[in-house]
């Protein structure tokens, strides 16, 4: 018997157009990240020089450099993720390998997830009303710090929760076939394995956290403020807050665009670099959690 | 060594001790026979009943190590070869009780003319000689020794095709002796039948060693 | 003759699936255990029972006894970690930690709070020797199990077993993973370890449970269909289901 004639042509036609079609939608993508960089960098780029970088900002903020809103994005990234990752670390674990009741589970990942959705000046809100003054931290390193820490507490559970699932439970089954307690195979069995995801995670996290800048609005950031903190109950500038403020309110809002580009560009080299280091750590905890 | 090797050689080491009981039942019909020593006939008799209990322990090891083992290539000739070799042993243990009870039965010592006319000597030795070297080619898996014994089991046969005529003209001479003359006869067809499954040891040894199936082949093939 | 590991009139329930059946068996020192059956007849749940590993799986109910050493492990005051220690276990796919090769087999006794390092390395040597694996593997001790075949890497999870000196190893279809070869070198392994050790092994492959095993176990829809020697089942079963299981008539 013969085969009906199928058409090939018609087939390949198809095949081409879904083709190029999906082709074209991810060069797109790539072309919008690409023009916003290029428009960052070459407007950004002239101002970058070593004293922009360590210099106090000058004539309202027109001249100068963004020394202490480095600093300070610093401090409050570090602050929160001495709060975030202990507690968030500690929670995923307790919810992936503890938790055996379904129901218990399902009300905490929804809470985690609900607590990610909510908008970050939510979150600001949140702190100062909770920071600020309840607990009388004032506009504070602290409190932002704790408020950011809160904004990315979901993330880190989410993430090391998500590494600590990839983990195969032959491990584990074959942890606890040696005489070993739950504990032990938590600590000696599932947390290496899952470390390189858990770090990648936790410096994803750092990337999100340095450029927020609702949650510090009403907690730390200082509009103009051209000295270095002396301790967490002190106010800081922050990069993200620093550009909203240039580009919008400041004192020369076309005289100060340049710096705007500076300071922007100076935090997306930090966000990229963030990221960059966490794929590098990630391949070489990767290599090596399997070698020690 | 592995498992299945280990089995393998249990094996072997059974079915030479069934060897070495076969060939000492032959042995000793062939002095009864020259001694006309009715105890060692009964001897013979008696442990026939060894050899079956010898012959269905070694079947049943195979049926396991085929069950168990489910044997390829060189192991499952082997032990398909055990198998064959096993059968023909005991039918040559039969053939050492057959003439056991003839000797058993008969009224007297044998007659020496008789015996020396008919070659049944020779050919005891010649058989039980031929058992022996056979056990050893699958002792040592020579198969120029196994192919050594297609020959000499023709002098087996010619021994046995001469018989007729032989005992027919010994008992023209002597007419009062015929019952001797014809006990004498049957066990040279026995022995005869001996020859022929040394053979079949001899063609399934080679079978085991190299692969070739020399059944119903001709004799030149078989001196190949 | 005293039984190392027995089980009487055990029950054992998923919630409302009763996956066995009022289960007899009695297994001897020194003897290797097959346990046959085509799949979700119960008989790797059977095997779990004994290091209790179905603890660690929901809605599990056990009635009736199971003695490991003439002790109900499953009384109240059983130490769980204790029995674990001397019942081992090999599973199905090979599943090293992600540590050295050295270290692979040294966990069990650091996790048994063992510290003497020369104890420990002299353990690892011998534990790999007994697994056939030390040959292959001492030049290169700290480089990373994962780097061995998987033949390999499972003769490593039965030389990790080994080390914490259990008297009973389960073994969970320890070969299926396995190429012929590897198979081959572990069932091997099965042989010699019977001399110092009880073993008890689900496999799925008849050829395999022949081959290693002195008794085998029948299971069929969470019931023991027939338990002998294995010569008896192979070559002459009591029961028409272990005939055509064993034939690949059925399952």
């Amino acid at each position: 018997m013969d085969w009906p004639k199928k058409s090939e042509r018609n087939k390949n036609l198809k095949q081409i157009i879904a083709f190029t079609s999906f082709k074209l939608l991810s060069y797109a993508v790539v072309m919008i990240l690409f023009l916003i960089l290029a428009q960052i960098v070459f407007k950004g780029f002239s101002v970058i020089s070593w004293e922009f970088l360590t210099a106090m900002p000058e004539d309202g903020m027109t001249k100068g450099g963004i020394f202490p809103a480095i600093v300070g994005t610093f401090y409050l990234v570090l602050g929160s993720m001495i709060f975030a990752f202990p507690i968030g670390v500690l929670s995923a674990i307790y919810i992936n390998e503890y938790t055996k009741d379904s129901f218990y589970k399902r009300f905490i990942k929804l809470m985690t997830n609900s607590l990610a959705g909510i908008p970050s000046i939510v979150f600001g809100l949140f702190g100062m009303t909770l920071f600020v003054n309840t607990l009388g931290f004032g506009d504070s390193i602290l409190a932002g710090s704790l408020t950011l820490g809160l904004l990315t507490l979901p993330v880190v559970i989410r993430t090391t929760e998500e590494a600590l699932k990839s983990v195969d439970d032959s491990f584990r089954h074959g942890g606890y076939a040696l005489g070993a307690t739950k504990l032990q195979t938590i600590r000696r069995v599932v947390l290496p394995i899952a470390f390189p995801n858990i770090i990648t995670g936790l410096i994803l996290s750092i990337g999100r956290v340095s450029g927020e800048t609702a949650p510090i609005l009403f907690t730390v950031a200082a509009y103009f403020l051209p000295k270095l903190p002396s301790g967490i109950f002190d106010q800081v500038m922050a990069l993200p807050y620093h550009l909203y403020v240039i580009s919008t309110s400041g004192t020369n809002v076309a005289e100060s665009q340049p710096i705007a580009y500076g300071t922007a560009l100076v935090l997306i080299m930090i966000v990229l670099l963030v990221n960059i280091a966490a794929n590098t750590l990630r391949r070489y905890l990767g290599k090596k959690v399997k070698m020690n | 060594m592995t498992h299945l090797d280990k089995e393998s050689l249990q094996l072997k080491t059974d079915l030479i001790g069934m060897w070495n009981l076969v060939i000492s039942q032959l042995n000793k019909t062939h002095e009864a026979l020259i001694n006309f020593d009715k105890d060692l006939a009964h001897e013979v008799v008696a442990n026939e009943k060894r050899v079956n209990g010898h012959e269905l322990k070694i079947d049943n090891d195979c049926e396991n190590l085929f069950a168990l083992f489910n044997p390829v290539a060189i192991d499952l000739r082997f032990t398909l070869a055990v198998l064959k070799i096993n059968s023909n042993l005991e039918r040559t243990g039969d053939m050492a009780d057959g003439i056991g009870r003839f000797i058993l039965n008969g009224n007297g010592p044998f007659d020496e003319e008789l015996l020396k006319v008919t070659q049944v000597i020779h050919m005891y030795d010649e058989a039980s000689s031929m058992l022996v070297d056979i056990l050893m080619a699958f002792e040592h898996e020579n198969t120029k020794i196994a192919r050594s014994i297609f020959k000499r089991d023709e002098i087996l046969n010619q021994i046995n095709i001469n018989s007729i005529q032989v005992v027919a003209d010994y008992i023209r001479t002597h007419p009062d002796n015929i019952e001797q003359a014809l006990f004498v006869l049957s066990i040279i067809r026995k022995l005869e039948r001996v020859g022929d499954h040394c053979k079949n040891i001899a063609e399934e040894i080679i079978f085991y060693i190299e692969a070739k199936v020399l059944k119903h082949a001709s004799k030149k093939q078989k001196a190949e | 003759m005293n039984h190392i590991i027995a089980t009487e009139k055990l029950n054992l329930f998923y919630n409302d699936f009763h996956a066995l059946k009022d289960i007899n068996m009695k297994m001897r020192a020194n003897t290797v255990t097959a346990l046959i059956g085509p799949s979700g007849c119960g008989k790797s749940t059977y095997l779990r029972l004994f290091n209790r590993m179905n603890d660690l799986i929901d809605g599990v109910k056990i009635t009736g006894d199971v003695r490991v050493e003439g002790k109900d492990i499953y009384e109240k005051n059983t130490d769980v970690v204790d029995l674990r220690r001397k019942v081992g276990m090999v599973f199905q796919k090979p599943n090293p930690f992600p540590k050295t090769i050295f270290e692979n087999v040294a966990y069990g006794l650091r996790v048994n709070g063992i510290n003497d390092n020369g104890f420990i390395k002299d353990k690892v040597e011998q534990s790999l020797v007994q697994s056939a694996l030390w040959d292959e593997v001492k030049d290169k001790m700290n480089k990373s199990a994962f780097e061995l075949s998987g033949g390999q890497q499972q003769r490593l999870c039965i030389a990790r077993a080994l080390a914490i000196e259990p008297s009973i190893i389960l073994m969970d279809e320890p070969a299926s993973a396995l190429d012929p070869i590897s198979t081959a070198k572990i069932e091997e392994l099965i042989y010699e370890l019977k001399q110092n050790y009880t073993i008890v092994i689900v496999t799925h492959n008849m050829q395999q449970a022949a081959r290693v095993s002195d008794h085998t176990a029948f299971f069929y829809l969470g019931e023991l269909i027939e338990y002998g020697e294995t010569k008896e089942i192979f070559t002459n079963p009591k029961d028409k289901k272990t005939q055509n299981y064993i034939t690949g008539r059925f399952g």
